[in-house]
């Protein structure tokens, strides 16, 4: 068993550096292809995240993994990687929506709201333990993240707006990665200790895979994010829309009157 | 299993399939005219061949075959019958989805929109399609007799008729939208 988590640690400190390489590869490739122009916050979110792994991988060097300082160091810089791949998200938000002024209106209110009521559920959800509470701060920041990406592929879905690949690449290596942590975290709760080397080592695979995605998507030089639209006069939404749903809703009620006949016939 | 772990992978599972879901694109979809104008004209053609199908709906119609047709027929004729009404169901939900389109090229190109209309708009989607499906499930279980079915062919003249009238009414404006959102897919937006 002891030689199983010793494999695991050794394996893990090679994954680390591994990581550290093609986030920093990464970073070049954007700075590269001119890509920090386009995804500003997604570049700041790599060079944070780089940044923070090769401290927290130092300081384990200095103080060992099982100190305190490190402990608390590493969450630290957890929190700070969460917050910055909250905004990469956000701008990758815009990116897909802003051009619509109205819609993008609605979307981010929206696009909060999903958040706010996914950390609400994620608190509901999660056994109160003082132990346990970043566990349960980063799940919930986590799965806030990937409801946001969901909700906002729904938008495009339903509005029909064409995402450019890129920026859907982009979406879906945060969700996948935000998913798996979620996950990830959820079984460390239950079996603590015994996971913890495993917890480590996925979640940097995941991390790994999230990075191939991100760099398949920059490959090549993205434009800056699309101007507004032209639009149509305020009055067109004003006048169209409400006779619109008038419209729908009486082909609704027709349904509706012809399954209430079919079953009262039934 | 753990109540925490349920929550939590149950969720996670829930994003995943509604990810999937919003990135999928259906065939049918992809294959789709781009043009919105031609929208615009689906209600016209449903009317012109209503008095044939009404013809074939009609419950006399049905009456006299019952009396002087042999089985064979009679099965065939209803299931010829089902189709019709199958495909009738099918150009009402073609008739909403145009008006979908419509509305939603508009709330794209507008300044502003209403809270209260878009989700008023998605509520009625979703209404509409599980009601299309819940009576095509009905039909093609055989749970609706077939000599009810004209009921059908009234719903859908009158639809197809005042689909026609709302987009007389709304004449020019509708087809300045329509112009708008046909630039819109020139310039690579999807279709809807």
């Amino acid at each position: 068993m002891r030689s199983v988590k010793a494999e695991l640690q050794g394996l893990q400190q090679i994954l680390w550096l591994v990581n550290i390489a093609a986030g920093v590869l990464l970073l070049i490739l954007v700075v590269a292809r001119r890509n920090y122009r386009a995804f500003p916050a997604f570049s700041l979110y790599l060079l944070t995240n780089s940044t923070l792994s090769v401290l927290v991988f130092l300081t384990y060097h200095r103080w060992g993994s099982s100190s305190v300082f490190s402990l608390w160091f590493n969450w630290g810089m957890r929190v700070l990687a969460v917050v910055a791949r909250a905004l990469a998200v956000a701008e990758i938000c815009r990116h897909l929506l802003a051009r619509y002024r109205g819609i993008w209106g609605l979307a981010w209110r929206v696009l909060l709201a999903s958040a706010a009521l996914t950390l609400i559920y994620s608190c509901i959800a999660a056994k109160y333990q003082w132990k346990l509470a970043l566990i349960n701060a980063e799940r919930g920041m986590e799965l806030a993240i990937a409801a946001v990406i969901v909700s906002v592929f729904i938008f495009v879905r339903y509005y029909g707006v064409e995402a450019k690949p890129a920026d859907r690449s982009l979406t879906i290596g945060f969700c996948l990665y935000s998913c798996f942590i979620v996950v990830n975290d959820t079984i460390l709760e239950r079996f603590l200790d015994n996971y913890v080397p495993l917890w480590n080592l996925l979640g940097m695979l995941a991390f790994l895979g999230s990075m191939l995605l991100w760099a398949s998507a920059l490959r090549k030089s993205q434009t800056e994010a699309s101007r507004e639209e032209t639009l149509l006069p305020a009055t067109v939404y004003q006048a169209l829309a409400p006779q619109i749903n008038f419209r729908l809703r009486l082909l609704n009620e027709r349904l509706l009157q012809f399954w209430k006949t079919e079953a009262t016939r039934n | 299993m753990n109540l925490t772990l349920l929550f939590f992978f149950g969720f996670v599972a829930a994003l995943l399939i509604g990810l999937g879901w919003a990135l999928w694109t259906p065939r049918e979809r992809k294959n789709l005219e781009s043009d919105p104008r031609r929208l615009e004209e689906q209600g016209q053609r449903h009317t012109d061949y209503l008095p044939q199908i009404r013809q074939a709906l009609a419950a006399a119609d049905y009456d006299f075959l019952s009396k002087r047709a042999s089985r064979g027929t009679q099965r065939r004729v209803r299931r010829e019958r089902l189709n019709v009404a199958l495909a009738y169901l099918g150009a009402l939900r073609g008739d909403f989805e145009s008006l979908l389109r419509m509305a939603r090229a508009i709330a794209l190109l507008s300044p502003q929109v209403a809270v209260a209309h878009e989700f008023e708009r998605l509520r009625l989607t979703v209404e509409f399609a599980w009601r299309c499906q819940m009576i095509r499930w009905k039909l093609l279980a055989g749970m609706t007799p077939l000599a009810q079915l004209a009921g059908v062919s009234d719903l859908v003249s009158g639809l197809s008729v005042r689909l026609e009238q709302a987009m007389k009414e709304l004449g020019e404006r509708a087809a300045v939208a329509a112009e708008l959102a046909s630039s819109m897919n020139r310039r690579g937006m999807g279709t809807v």
